[in-house]
């Protein structure tokens, strides 16, 4: 198949769209417009449904109504609105819906600036809303992957009954590159679970979150936590690259992540043995990737466009036995590869 | 022998928990008993608020979801954009709708969604304990209000049906009350004609209830009645302010 | 066989369009092409700003240093000379820059790109007449490749002015 210039955003729209998300409920925020703006470009011709709500607390919340009818449907925004969207982030985790939202990360706190960033790992991941729920994070680190995830996040929405938030950032929103489109092949069935009306079914369905006593609501949360165990077996995805001899593993996500694609190629040209591990899912955290390190040597150097948050993770996953150093960039520049080979030689010289 | 009353065939057997002399009951079963004549039932979708009637998806036999406190109006968008064939109830309390859903409500009338909202009004937050609302009377004494709600610190009592119907997207607004059986009858007429306007696919249909709180006023069931039919109806008047299937021009 | 480049000036003097034709061209050659673009919050008169790698195999959107950078007004000079790397090229668009390069290891080019568009169609195709002198530092991309862009993406009653603008920056060098 042939392959297209588009920017990150539209791509991931023009994929979600083929494959079968018929649903837009946004509010306009940068760096996450394109999106919206794509919806209500091709409404008419693909007959999709585009509402522009009028907060970010109402798009989540018509997303969360669209996937109770079992159909697919999303939201796209960035930090200040992801905030407004974990109300309904902490609702359809305990409703079981399968919906997917879209941050494209910008540097927060608060308004922040509008470039890439990566401050929202914290939020995305550990929650964000109130209670104990979970929700499958991808991380895209270019326009191809993140037209892919368009799929891949509905699938897994659907899988597990659970919304999927892909993580991209004002840098691979933006970024065009040449991407190869899904075909459309998605054939919508109705859901035995879904309040879409009986019209047919031979029970009524009834999705509430409020809890009928402690009792009930403890068992509902060990549900709701076997689940999570599930996806963490299942769904833990991780890229590695040349980690076989490191003595040293860059461990980096999204849009940071393909910078460090140069910088262990300068590092291997310098004589440094460095690898790099790329979360995909960054929950479920990729543990996994990191246990054959535990008896070794090998170090690591976390880098991320924020203060320092995934590093937790990583030092949780090597089980403190490898030392583990961070270097973070805030405010929305990215470092260049050679800015992060000299950083990671300032500390592993 | 003839039948001459029965509990609706669209109700479960679930308990209803409603204190004693509450109006939720009664809206809800004629909510119920239009569905059953209508025979609705199969293409029903009720979004239920955060408030009193939380567990009434407990009490019905149709597609039944618990909107987040605020956020039915929002939600009932997506079930009704995704299922325009179905009937979508979004029933609120006016704590629900007036404080902590407002902008969802006035959007959702702003935007003409097809669906039909049955706004419940006893002017005070039942399920919390009895506090103030947006709804409440002026000098009403609530738990949040303990010496009468103040002009100076609180604004004045909103008028949901009137602000509605204001909007170019409302097809229909009116203000009935539960305080007694005629009075029912033409709740029940007009949650009626508001289903009937929503299935021919008009604008926003919007049914203001004035209901009765008993326990949240500190009445004795008799006297909340007659509390509303005296005093309430005085800020909230029963009426018609938009009928846009009689041909009426907009207020 | 890669290259790295970099347009910068201020919102509205055309460098994302000049990045997005160098990389519709080099796409269309099956090269792996990626353009980062960055912009001021404001549409107008802000900085705009694109990175663009061409390269056979995925690599970073950030480039370290680039083979090409061309500079659109004073302040992109100020930002970007350095990131110009070693026997690497600097065009300047001498119309708005009076200002010198300090390097003495790069290749500077300074063209009055306004002045040159303005000769041979129309001062607004100044971007173009830049994006003629960046191909004549590809090996990548050629003259007529550059052509075929213009062609497919401009409106028809456009093309003839922005290719012969094309040729005046390409000829220039």
């Amino acid at each position: 198949m042939s392959k297209v210039f588009m920017q990150g955003n539209e791509a991931f729209a023009e994929a979600a769209i083929r494959c079968g998300c018929k649903y837009f409920f946004g509010y306009p925020i940068t760096p996450s417009s394109e999106i919206p703006e794509y919806y209500a470009k091709k409404a008419p011709s693909e007959d999709l449904t585009f509402v522009q709500a009028e907060t970010e607390v109402s798009a989540f919340n018509m997303v969360a109504g669209v996937a109770a009818t079992g159909k697919r449907g999303m939201t796209a925004t960035s930090g200040p609105g992801f905030s407004l969207g974990c109300e309904a982030m902490s609702y359809m985790s305990a409703a079981s819906l399968p919906a997917v939202i879209v941050d494209c990360m910008r540097p927060g706190p608060a308004d922040g600036e509008i470039l890439g960033s990566q401050g929202d790992y914290n939020q995305l991941t550990k929650g964000g809303g109130h209670g104990d729920y979970n929700t499958i994070v991808l991380a895209p680190y270019s326009v191809q992957e993140y037209a892919d995830f368009a799929s891949l996040s509905f699938e897994l929405a659907e899988k597990y009954r659970n919304p999927v938030v892909v993580a991209s950032d004002g840098t691979i929103a933006k970024l065009m590159e040449n991407v190869e489109l899904p075909k459309k092949n998605y054939e919508f069935k109705r859901s035995d679970w879904a309040c879409d009306g009986m019209n047919g079914r031979s029970h009524y369905n009834d999705i509430t979150t409020c809890g009928d006593g402690p009792e009930q609501w403890e068992h509902f949360n060990i549900t709701l936590q076997q689940k999570y165990q599930t996806i963490q077996q299942n769904e833990q995805r991780w890229e590695e690259i040349n980690t076989e001899d490191a003595d040293i593993i860059i461990v980096a996500f999204g849009s940071l992540a393909r910078v460090c694609m140069d910088t262990i190629k300068i590092a291997r040209e310098n004589g440094k043995k460095v690898g790099l591990i790329r979360p995909i899912t960054l929950w479920p955290f990729p543990e996994k990737a990191f246990e054959k390190y535990e008896k070794t040597n090998t170090k690591f150097f976390v880098t991320e466009l924020n203060a320092g948050q995934m590093v937790n993770d990583v030092k949780i996953a090597v089980n403190d036995k490898n030392r583990v150093e961070f270097y973070g960039k805030l405010g929305g520049i990215t470092p260049t590869p050679i800015e992060l080979y000299q950083k990671l030689c300032e500390i592993y010289p | 022998m003839s039948i001459v009353y029965q509990r609706p065939e669209v109700f479960t057997n679930e308990y209803m928990k409603y204190c004693g002399g509450c109006g939720h009951g009664i809206i809800n079963r004629l909510i119920g008993e239009i569905i059953e004549e209508q025979n609705w039932k199969e293409k029903t979708v009720i979004v239920w608020p955060i408030g009193c009637s939380v567990y009434a998806d407990k009490y019905f036999k149709v597609d039944s979801i618990c909107a987040l406190h605020g956020r039915a109006p929002a939600m009932g968008t997506g079930i009704k954009r995704s299922c325009p064939e179905d009937l979508v109830i979004v029933y609120q309390g006016d704590g629900d709708m007036v404080s902590e859903g407002m902008a969802e409500i006035m959007h959702a009338g702003i935007r003409g969604e097809k669906f039909t909202v049955v706004f419940v009004n006893n002017a005070i937050y039942g399920m919390t304990g009895g506090q103030m609302a947006p709804t409440t009377l002026m000098e009403q004494v609530t738990t949040t209000t303990p010496y009468g709600r103040k002009q100076e610190n609180t604004g004045n009592p909103v008028n949901m049906a009137e602000i509605i119907s204001q909007l170019e997207g409302c097809y229909y607004s009116e203000r009935v009350a539960v305080t007694s059986p005629a009075n029912i009858q033409k709740t029940k007429k007009a949650i009626k004609k508001a289903f009937q306007y929503q299935m021919e696919g008009k604008g926003l249909s919007f049914v203001e209830v004035l209901s009765p709180c008993p326990t949240g006023w500190k009445m004795k069931p008799a006297d909340a009645l007659k509390h509303i039919n005296d005093i309430v109806v005085k800020q909230y008047p029963l009426a018609v302010f938009k009928d846009l299937g009689r041909g009426e021009k907009q207020l | 066989m890669k290259s790295k480049l970099i347009f910068s000036g201020i919102g509205g003097q055309g460098t994302i369009l000049m990045g997005k034709m160098i990389c519709t061209a080099a796409a269309k050659k099956g090269y792996y092409v990626t353009l980062s673009p960055a912009y001021g919050q404001e549409k107008r008169g802000g900085r705009a700003s694109c990175q663009v790698v061409i390269s056979e195999e995925m690599s970073s959107m950030i480039i370290s240093e680039a083979d090409t950078i061309l500079v659109m007004d004073e302040k992109s000079l100020n930002d970007y000379e350095n990131k110009v790397k070693a026997g690497g090229t600097l065009i300047i668009n001498q119309s708005m820059i009076t200002k010198d390069a300090q390097r003495k290891d790069i290749n500077v080019v300074k063209i009055p790109f306004t002045e040159i568009a303005a000769k041979a169609a129309t001062a607004k195709s100044a971007n173009i007449v830049a994006l003629g002198a960046v191909v004549k530092t590809l090996d990548i991309v050629t003259l007529d490749d550059a052509k075929e862009v213009i062609k497919v993406k401009m409106k028809p009653a456009l093309v003839e002015q922005n290719i012969k603008a094309l040729e005046a920056g390409y000829h220039y060098l």
